[in-house]
């Protein structure tokens, strides 16, 4: 009887200690998971969607632009408290560093439950404006899984797509992350979004 | 045949069970006036500043504080907030602001000072329903002896809505990250 229960106790026990192993390892290994490598391709159009507090991504796309990688800048958000969108703000920031006026976009989004819900959109602005490629300036947490699910939607309507980010940013990002609360934030949110997307339709 | 029963009970009480947990997030108190209404930040889409100016013209509250950060490109999201709450009719001087309000926590100590400087004693706590019971519980321990009354924004669409939470994407994600930012409270984890 002993023997029987102690049997039964270990297999419940090694499953529940493998799956805590392999949480952790998961924690982990986030920055290597979600992180991928930047790829810098000569395009159309440049959209900047990393726009947030610890982003200094303006600085790696206005570089991008004078390198000449594309000739317009589309700054992509949607609303973050009323009437308030920060698209609007980087565009002028962006032109006060430089970038003709011309050159550079805000696209106002609507608020979404997740970005395959908004890309359709994206796309349709891109197409709209008769670019065929487009290089996806987004965050470092972001980049594998923005190469694959909005690389879908772009090329499915004939659009070159690529990821990229910047460097500082991701260095940024990377430094420290597990004792910082937004970078660990960031990692873990962006690990749940991933694994939820996938049973919803509508963000796949 | 015990194997059915317990499948079959399994699978109609996994439902309850889930709404009964997801309705633990929310805290709503009975309503006293207080000497001010807070509403925290995070809602873009203003809900929470919205029932905030609703309780101040119903009288429930002689202030309203509004919350929010400032970003590098020049705008506060604190100020839009206070923008729009003058726009539902609450006069500019009624309404006072916190913020670099980053977490919760970093809130809750903010309006301690605040409190402190105004010497106020009790505050309405304005938030959507998923994080009033934690943004309570948080506030009521950065600003010991001081009384805070949960008002939450009111569940349906848009909002997140606990009744079967988990067919909608977005009110997964909220639930989950809830509960995950519950333990990292209780464990007085990151801040």
């Amino acid at each position: 009887m002993m023997r029987l229960r102690r049997r039964w106790a270990y297999r419940v026990l090694i499953p529940l200690a493998l799956l805590a192993i392999g949480c952790v390892s998961l924690f982990f290994a986030l920055p290597s998971l979600l992180i991928a490598p930047a790829s810098v391709a000569k395009s159309d159009v440049i959209l900047h969607g990393a726009i947030s507090k610890h982003s200094a991504a303006d600085k790696y796309v206005i570089d991008l632009y004078r390198r000449g990688v594309a000739r317009k800048i589309v700054c992509v958000d949607s609303q973050i408290s009323w009437d308030l969108y920060p698209s609007d703000y980087v565009r002028e920031s962006l032109i006060s560093q430089g970038v003709p006026a011309e050159d550079v976009i805000s696209l106002r989004l609507p608020i979404s439950p997740c970005a395959g819900a908004v890309l359709p959109r994206i796309v349709e602005f891109v197409k709209a404006n008769g670019w065929k490629s487009a290089l996806y300036v987004t965050h470092p947490e972001d980049s594998r899984y923005s190469d694959s699910l909005a690389r879908r939607f772009f090329e499915r309507e004939g659009v070159a797509f690529a990821v990229s980010y910047s460097p500082e940013d991701s260095e940024e990002l990377t430094r420290d992350w597990r004792r910082t609360h937004w970078k660990t934030q960031r990692m873990v949110g962006e690990a749940m979004i991933i694994a939820l997307d996938r049973f919803y339709s509508e963000c796949r | 045949m015990i194997g059915s029963v317990c499948l079959l009970a399994v699978y109609f009480l996994t439902p309850v069970l889930l709404n009964k947990v997801a309705e633990g997030l929310i805290r709503e108190d009975s309503l006293v006036k207080a000497d001010a209404i807070v509403a925290l930040a995070g809602d873009n889409r203003c809900n929470r500043e919205k029932r905030a100016a609703e309780l101040w013209r119903q009288g429930w509250g002689d202030y309203v504080v509004v919350s929010g950060m400032s970003y590098a490109w020049g705008f506060h999201t604190g100020e839009a907030a206070r923008r729009y709450v003058m726009s539902l009719g609450v006069p500019g001087e009624k309404i006072f602001m916190i913020n670099e309000t980053l977490n919760t926590r970093a809130e809750a100590r903010a309006l301690d000072d605040l409190m402190r400087e105004r010497g106020w004693n009790s505050a309405i706590v304005v938030t959507s329903a998923f994080h009033s019971r934690r943004a309570t519980y948080t506030i009521e321990r950065a600003a010991l002896g001081r009384s805070f009354y949960s008002s939450p924004v009111p569940v349906g669409s848009p909002e997140w809505t606990p009744r079967a939470w988990w067919s909608r994407r977005e009110d997964v994600y909220v639930t989950v990250r809830e509960f995950t930012s519950w333990a990292n409270t209780l464990i007085g984890g990151w801040q």
